[in-house]
């Protein structure tokens, strides 16, 4: 190896030939060379390989118009590193790069004409250029040649400035945005490329999209500064501008916090974009592409929240929530991890108004957007307040104020609330949502209506419950937490809205005392009443009056065991009224009186107006058969006593009917009444479901008790035709009990005129007649309860005709 | 070792070769020998881009001679 300054010797020999007659200069040089040498030039000491040959294939690429030079090295390079001669093959190559490539910038025209370069090619354009440019690229042989014709490309960093504007939607010096058009500014100077323009395109997609996110923002900031949410129902708002519900609002606020984001990443460009010098810009500083590359996630972000604020437009409320979580089944994961923050945030105040609703039944709802609605008429709290408690209780002078009263509180359980089922997040499934609804409305029914005292220990134990579930609030993530907390709440709003109507409303007391009042489920009650009221009854109607008739109904409740285990008598006696219906020209007594029962305000949530209408029918119907067994018991000691002939085929008719009124009696009282009453008492005892389920429990059991008692046929038109029947057959008895009387009548005078003969004769075709017209009946009735479709009413019919009388009659 | 001697020389021959050839896909503009002497500089030790310096500065001043020289 020759020493260091042989080699210098050498090497200033072989460069600069004139050194070899001039020893002066050539000591300078070799001492100038062996400064270099020494001093600190180059002292970075990568030696990364890889990088280095990237680093020159690039530099191939930029400056050797031939194509296959990269190709060309990479193949030399590979040889070079197959050989062992060589230990310092990294600093070899970067000597020769370092050579080539700062051989470049210096003025190449000075050494040319010696420097043995292998592309001595005269230049195809006639410029100061000095050959070497051919190596460079065809594209800045055009670039050059636009710039010789004075219409170059506009540089790409006078463009950037205007992408960043347009990032932002606003227009810059070469190009403007208005409206989503993009126009560029055809200056008389520069031309923009077409693929420059593609790529503003595709820049000023997401600009566009952030002007519509921002102005959505800023309209929902801007309305909701103005207008502050008021306690005021939103339907007294109509006429302001349209309110920004919570969910829109906390969408807004999500959306404000990603433009925030953006704002961030647009800084950072920014600050890129000045510290870069301009005058290289294909090094470190920003470029279109990069920048492209930069805003290319945001791009997708940007579209979606764009989507979001569309579709915010037209919904509110839940379905801009559901709208929201139709996209949380995108296959993207991007897609879907945006669309679950997103709606984390904008469900929230969704979540808060569900809390309240679930644990104190209050709608905090300012702007409807929860899935119940409320009747604003109902919500007014004077209105719902201490409505219908007293007033039902009092004797009524007023018939419009308690009918109003009264009405209270099914209307109140019924239509104050209501559900919404487009407002309904998709989430939660119908089911959930109904058991929420009906959760709230239990417990906002407690609070309000039964103005109940332990409220506050039962929400204590619920919130309780519900911290045990999930921890602090409910939230979108938790999805089966929250129907847990949904079943508890559920269960506990149940458990005591049951407790509250049987245990503090005596819920179960009025249905007994019902059963046994109006429905006769008493005997000894219903025979005391009876006897009581027969004589005032037969009378016309308009000689009926109430106080006479109240009193009675005293009497008869005294003397009756049934007060003893119905809450004792007071209770009953205050609650069970006389009524005289209104009545008409020859009314009798018995067809204008009827007994009432009336509830107060929570229970007549079950108990309402209507089904106490079905009450006073079957009460008419059963009073009336009452009557009738009556009549035919007091005839039938006065029958027993006559002798054998005409007395005994009075006997058999009147044989005929008690036994068709018994079984009449035995089917109501038995197999009607007390199997329905048992059904409901199943389901007061099991303590499940909600209200509702214990309203239509009542209804199922009333329903039950109108349709076989009065034995109606489904088909329409024809409902009560067994029924007139039945009435007819009554009508008929009667009328033949009062002929019986008359018979009797005569009979027992028959000694004393015996003018009378053919009178007597009368009256006893007249007898007959009436058991005639009766086994008629009773034998049409027979047949038609043969083909009734209900089972019950067929064995009726069956046990009437036990040993097919009727059939042989026919 | 002396029996290597002519695999040696032919196997850094063939390095030298190859470095010519990018040396001229580079267009570095040197010649062999000159690449020869700066290949055994760098084997040496010396830092390559110190010596890139040196081999740029002693043609300018051959430039400058010359042009010197053509004047004269």
């Amino acid at each position: 190896m020759p020493p260091l300054s042989a080699s210098i010797h050498q090497l200033v020999a072989l460069l600069v030939p004139a050194t070899r007659n001039d020893d002066t200069l050539r000591d300078d040089l070799v001492a100038h060379a062996t400064d270099i040498l020494s001093s600190h030039i180059g002292q970075s000491n990568s030696t990364d390989t890889a990088h280095l040959t990237s680093l020159i294939r690039r530099h191939l690429s930029q400056s050797n118009a031939s194509p296959n030079a990269s190709l060309q090295f990479t193949n030399l390079n590979a040889r070079l590193q197959a050989q062992p001669a060589l230990a310092r093959k990294h600093d070899a190559l970067l000597f020769l790069h370092t050579l080539a490539s700062s051989s470049r910038p210096q003025p190449p025209s000075i050494l040319s004409p010696k420097s043995p370069s292998p592309l001595p090619i005269p230049s195809p354009l006639p410029t100061p250029v000095d050959p070497q440019s051919t190596s460079r690229s065809k594209a800045a042989i055009l670039a050059e040649y636009r710039a010789r014709i004075g219409k170059p490309h506009v540089p790409e960093h006078l463009l950037l400035r205007d992408a960043l504007y347009l990032l932002q939607g606003i227009s810059g010096k070469h190009i403007s945005l208005h409206d989503g058009n993009l126009t560029f500014h055809h200056d008389s100077k520069y031309t923009i490329t077409a693929p420059l323009k593609s790529l503003l395109h595709r820049l000023a997609e997401v600009g566009h999209l952030y002007a519509r996110v921002d102005a959505f923002v800023r309209s929902r900031d801007v309305s909701s500064s103005l207008l502050p949410p008021s306690s005021a129902h939103p339907s007294h708002n109509t006429l302001t501008p349209p309110q920004v519900g919570m969910i829109e609002q906390s969408l807004a606020h999500h959306l404000q916090s990603q433009l925030t984001q953006y704002y961030r990443l647009i800084a950072v460009l920014e600050s890129q974009l000045n510290s870069a010098p301009s005058s290289s810009p294909d090094q470190s500083g920003l470029t279109l592409k990069r920048l492209d590359v930069w805003i290319n996630e945001w791009r997708l972000r940007m579209r979606m929240m764009s989507v979001c604020v569309e579709g915010a437009k037209g919904t509110q409320g839940g379905a801009l929530v559901n709208l929201i979580h139709s996209y949380t089944d995108n296959g993207d994961p991007f897609v879907r991890s945006f669309t679950d923050e997103l709606l984390e945030e904008v469900s929230k105040p969704f979540f808060l108004t569900l809390h309240k609703w679930l644990f104190s039944g209050d709608l905090y709802d300012p702007y409807a957007e929860f899935f119940v609605s409320v009747d604003p008429e109902l919500a007014d709290p004077r209105h719902a307040g201490p409505l219908g408690s007293f007033d039902a209780v009092l004797p009524m002078d007023n018939e419009d104020m308690s009918s109003d009263a009264r009405e209270s509180g099914l209307r109140m359980w019924e239509s104050k609330y209501r559900f919404r089922k487009d407002m309904l997040p998709m989430f939660v499934d119908e089911t959930f949502g109904r058991k929420i609804f009906s959760t709230g409305k239990s417990l906002n029914f407690i609070r309000y209506t039964c103005h109940d005292s332990d409220w506050a220990t039962t929400r204590d134990r619920m919130s309780s419950a519900h911290q045990t579930h999930a921890r602090g609030t409910l939230s979108y993530t938790d999805i089966p937490g929250l129907e847990r907390s949904i079943d508890a709440a559920y269960k506990t709003a149940s458990a005591r809205l049951f407790e509250i109507l049987i245990d503090k409303f005596h819920l179960t007391t009025h249905l007994k005392a019902l059963k046994s009042y109006l429905l006769l489920g008493h005997g000894d009650f219903a025979s005391q009443l009876l006897d009581a009221l027969a004589p005032s009854l037969g009378r016309a109607a308009s000689t009926l009056y109430r106080h006479n008739l109240t009193a009675t109904l005293e009497s008869a409740l005294r003397s009756t065991s049934a007060a003893d285990d119905a809450g004792g008598a007071g209770e009953v006696l205050r609650r069970l009224d006389v009524r005289v219906l209104p009545y008409g020209q020859g009314e009798v007594g018995w067809d204008v009186f009827t007994l009432e029962y009336k509830v107060d305000a929570p229970a007549d949530t079950v108990l309402d107006p209507e089904s106490m209408g079905a009450y006073l029918k079957l009460f008419s119907h059963l009073w009336r058969m009452k009557r009738v067994e009556s009549a035919l018991r007091d005839a039938w000691m006065r029958a027993a006593r006559g002798r054998r002939g005409d007395w005994h085929r009075i006997r058999l008719a009147m044989a005929e009917m008690i036994h068709f009124v018994r079984q009449m009696t035995a089917y109501c009282q038995l197999e009607v009444i007390e199997c329905a009453w048992i059904e409901l008492m199943e389901f007061l005892n099991k303590r499940e479901g909600d209200l509702d389920g214990m309203i239509d429990a009542h209804r199922t059991y009333l329903e039950r008790m109108v349709k076989k008692a009065l034995m109606l046929s489904p088909k329409a038109g024809r409902e009560e035709n067994l029924l007139n029947q039945v009435r007819d057959a009554f009508g008929t008895i009667l009328q033949f009990r009062d002929a019986m009387d008359s018979f009797y009548n005569s009979c027992l005078s028959e000694a004393a005129a015996i003018e009378q003969e053919h009178d007597l004769e009368r009256l006893r075709k007249l007898v007959e007649e009436y058991a005639q017209t009766f086994t008629e009946q009773a034998s049409g009735i027979v047949h038609s309860l043969q083909t009734h479709p209900d089972l019950d009413c067929r064995f009726l019919g069956i046990r009437m005709s036990f040993s097919d009388y009727y059939r042989r009659g026919k | 070792m002396s029996s290597r001697e002519p695999d040696r020389i032919t196997s850094a021959q063939q390095t030298l070769d190859i470095l010519y050839d990018i040396s001229q896909l580079l267009n570095a503009q040197l010649d062999k020998e000159t690449l020869a002497t700066c290949v055994g500089m760098i084997e040496s030790g010396v830092n390559a881009e110190a010596l890139a310096a040196v081999i740029l500065e002693l043609r300018r001043e051959a430039f400058s001679v010359n042009k010197m020289s053509n004047g004269r």
